[in-house]
């Protein structure tokens, strides 16, 4: 038994109570007073009788066999076959030319830029230097 | 000198007595437990008689596979939950000393009780689980049919409420407390 377990029954030990005559009395008196009631029994479900297990069983095996003659004798409809066209004609024609143009333009530009601030920075460096 | 079994019988068939001999050894063990619940000693021994007359009215509904023990406190956790008054348990420490039926009934001395604390940090389900395990001795199987709880609540919440106290505990040494 650990501390704590050990404390809790000594504690619990040192809760004083006693059963006074009085309430000893009182209890004895009140139970003679009580009839113990009858046990609550569990009503059992009703029984149902043979007839209706095998009645709802053939009901189910007919249900079943007229849902697969049904699907067997359904005629398979096949779907119509689509027109043939020419896919080429229906995909939009993209001016990659004119595209190219507009997104290297700006680019071309940056480059230029780049490269000048290049050159002039080294010539700034070559004068620094004396060369 | 009958055994519990033919008590139980007896008690079944509208003995009285017979139920008086059956429940003697458990009346002081549950009005110490009431005890712990109620608001009043007074009220700790109305519970205690109003358990014993539901016990004896609903005898012959008592099923065998559980402990005599069991079944009765599971009736007494009742009663106590219905004498109550709520707003005693939601003041908890700030109540008066004087009227607390378990102060009273702590055996004058400076210790504390580690009781008092698990009343203040434990809530009335795992108070009462802690008390059937440490008090009174009862197995996991058995607190949770005298709670109405599945055995892994029981466990879990006997664990919570142990470390709770021994927090409690802890502290106290440090603060140079003295239980028990």
């Amino acid at each position: 038994m650990d501390k704590l377990s050990r404390q809790l029954r000594q504690d619990a030990e040192k809760i004083e109570v006693r059963v006074s005559d009085e309430l000893d009395h009182r209890i004895a008196a009140s139970l003679r007073s009580v009839t113990p009631e009858a046990e609550i029994v569990a009503v059992p479900k009703s029984q149902r009788p043979a007839l209706f297990w095998w009645a709802s069983s053939l009901t189910g095996i007919a249900a079943a066999v007229a849902v697969i003659v049904i699907v067997n004798t359904q005629q398979a409809v096949k779907p119509a076959a689509p027109a043939p066209t020419s896919i080429v004609a229906a995909v939009p024609i993209i001016d990659w030319e004119t595209e190219t143009a507009m997104l290297a333009g700006p680019l071309q530009q940056e480059l230029d830029a780049l490269q000048s601030d290049i050159k002039r920075a080294e010539r700034k460096v070559r004068s620094d230097i004396g060369l | 000198m009958r055994t519990e079994r033919q008590r139980v019988s007896a008690a079944q068939a509208g003995s009285a007595d017979a139920f008086g001999e059956l429940v003697r050894d458990y009346r002081h063990g549950l009005l110490r437990f009431l005890l712990t619940r109620c608001a009043s000693y007074a009220d700790a021994e109305d519970a205690l008689q109003d358990t014993m007359m539901s016990a004896f009215r609903y005898i012959r509904s008592y099923d065998e596979r559980w402990r005599f023990s069991t079944w009765l406190y599971r009736i007494a956790i009742r009663n106590a939950a219905k004498l109550r008054v709520p707003e005693v348990v939601e003041l908890g420490d700030l109540r008066d000393e004087e009227s607390d039926p378990l102060l009273q009934c702590i055996a004058d001395s400076d210790a504390e009780n580690l009781w008092i604390n698990a009343r203040r940090l434990l809530n009335d389900e795992v108070f009462a689980a802690m008390w059937l395990r440490y008090a009174e001795d009862m197995s996991v199987k058995d607190i949770s049919r005298a709670l109405d709880r599945s055995p892994s609540w029981t466990k879990v919440n006997l664990l919570r409420g142990r470390k709770a106290l021994d927090v409690e505990l802890n502290n106290a040494v440090n603060q140079g407390k003295a239980y028990g």
